[in-house]
């Protein structure tokens, strides 16, 4: 029993990888991606934003009308917002400063960008990896995911929060246009978001890198070839504060 | 099926509020508390238990004074805002013409509420959950499909308000507006093209502005925005996302899985 449960596990495990790709494993080297709070704060959001996509699409696709029957859905909406909106700010009083570091990151763009921009095409269709500039902890399309997350998470927020707490307050003019902008954001958030979970689960260039967002860590290798700049600067930190390999 | 539609002719209105009662009746709405105002007009306002009230618009000061009736209820729109953002359906448009409700579907976003040109609907508490239901006038939808009339028109004395298919009550109410014309060149008939043709048509004894009404309704711009814009760019643009990312799956796939392979 023991060896077929074994056996099942180590089964369940492989076909895992197969899917998400390859999961590295103690002995293989690799660096601190993300700290435990980031992963966490990561699949928190995740799994609210599905509820809060399910429950919204209710709303917005005349179709799935049916599933806001009752209202029942509109409390989950609720309830999810409120988790993640609490656990991101836990998240940014407990680390203010990189935080901050981090928010004002997704408002610096340079020519870098655009080299990255203009090179992208072919590295993510084709794999041609030799225009691609040097990328920093955040490559340009992160960051633009990044931004797009600050941006339209921003408009959720406050279009939400009228239409929940200031309802009685607003006329129905600003209540209709919150509504709209909702939509707005919503749209513009998980076609990105779409692209985000494509790119991190399926593509064949980043085949694995789901595991960085579970074990916090990624290959070295990896690092070192999407994010040079990041992986230089640690390799030198590391040197310097005598941590390094 | 024919349109079906009520008139209310302001100008033989006692407000006698027989159908507000009747309404309620019917309805089986519990009372509002309320306070008194200084006014007959009761209760002040539309609520989740008052779908129906008449509005007293009293104009000047003794002995120089005037007194006007109003209806404030659904005005069972064609063109209506709430049928168009309500997101269950719970709210849609009847074959005869009126714009009936089915309370079990509704999800209580209150968008009806929001939405609505003539500030009807009203929806009852709920604002921390967000389940509440919205109410408002059906039209007696039960009665009328039926072939009764809705109460407030059973009930009413003088005959100022008065049911049927609608092209008869509209010929009905320009019969009047013609009499009425002889002494009172403001007459009016208001409902007859407002938001594509209401289902609740009223002569008037001055302009529709007097009796709080607006002059021109219309369909916010918010909510046309919303379904006819950001609802289709939505759906485009997730499509061109999913298109796209699916095309870049099936080359990069090929294209890069080849060239790891020959490494």
């Amino acid at each position: 029993m023991a060896t077929s449960s074994a056996k099942s596990k180590e089964r369940s495990h492989s076909a895992l990888e197969g899917f998400f790709g390859h999961r590295p494993v103690p002995g293989e080297k690799v660096v601190q991606r993300y700290t435990k709070q980031e992963r966490w704060l990561h699949w928190v959001t995740a799994v609210t934003w599905v509820i809060l996509f399910i429950t919204g699409l209710f709303f917005f696709v005349p179709q799935f009308g049916g599933g806001a029957v009752g209202g029942i859905s509109g409390l989950f909406h609720r309830i999810a917002a409120v988790v993640v909106c609490g656990w991101a700010a836990v998240y940014f009083l407990r680390n203010p400063k990189s935080s901050i570091e981090g928010i004002k990151f997704a408002f610096k763009w340079g020519t870098a960008d655009i080299k990255w921009a203009m090179a992208a095409p072919a590295y993510y269709f084709f794999g041609k990896e030799d225009k691609m500039p040097p990328q920093e902890h955040m490559n340009t399309g992160q960051k633009l995911w990044w931004l797009v997350v600050l941006a339209c998470g921003s408009v959720m927020v406050i279009t939400g929060a009228l239409m929940w707490f200031f309802k009685e307050i607003i006329t129905p003019g600003v209540f209709l246009w919150a509504s709209t902008f909702h939509s707005i954001g919503m749209a513009a958030l998980f076609t990105f978001a779409f692209i985000h979970v494509y790119l991190s689960v399926l593509h064949p260039k980043m085949k694995g890198i789901f595991w960085s967002m579970v074990d916090g860590t990624v290959p070295a290798h990896y690092a070192e070839s999407h994010h040079k700049k990041w992986y230089d600067e640690l390799m030198k930190h590391n040197k310097e504060s005598g941590k390094g390999k | 099926m024919s349109e079906l539609a009520i008139l209310y002719d302001a100008s033989k209105c006692t407000a006698c509020r027989g159908c507000q009662v009747a309404c309620k009746q019917w309805n089986d709405l519990s009372g509002d508390v309320t306070t008194n105002r200084g006014t007959y007009e009761n209760p002040p306002d539309l609520s989740a238990n008052t779908w129906l009230k008449i509005k007293f618009i009293e104009q000047g000061t003794y002995p120089d004074i005037r007194w006007l009736f109003g209806r404030r209820s659904c005005m069972h729109c064609t063109e209506s805002a709430c049928v168009d953002v309500c997101p269950t359906k719970a709210l849609y448009h009847h074959e005869m013409g009126f714009v009936a409700y089915d309370k079990s579907k509704c999800s209580g976003c209150g968008y009806c509420v929001e939405a609505c040109p003539f500030d009807v609907p009203r929806s009852s508490s709920g604002a921390v959950t967000g389940i509440r239901h919205a109410n408002k006038c059906t039209l007696c939808q039960d009665r009328v499909t039926n072939e009764e009339k809705p109460a407030c028109v059973k009930s009413c004395p003088t005959g100022a308000l008065t049911f049927g298919e609608r092209s008869d009550i509209l010929a009905a109410a320009q019969a009047r507006v013609n009499v009425l014309k002889a002494g009172n060149p403001k007459a009016n008939i208001y409902g007859d093209t407002q938001l594509g043709g209401l289902h609740v048509l009223y002569v008037l004894e001055d302009s529709p502005e007097v009796y709080g009404l607006p002059g021109n309704p219309k369909v916010p711009i918010a909510t046309t925005v919303w379904k006819d814009i950001v609802q289709p760019v939505g759906w485009g643009l997730a499509g061109i996302a999913v298109l796209g990312l699916g095309l870049n799956y099936i080359i990069a796939q090929r294209k890069i899985k080849i060239k790891s392979e020959g490494e």
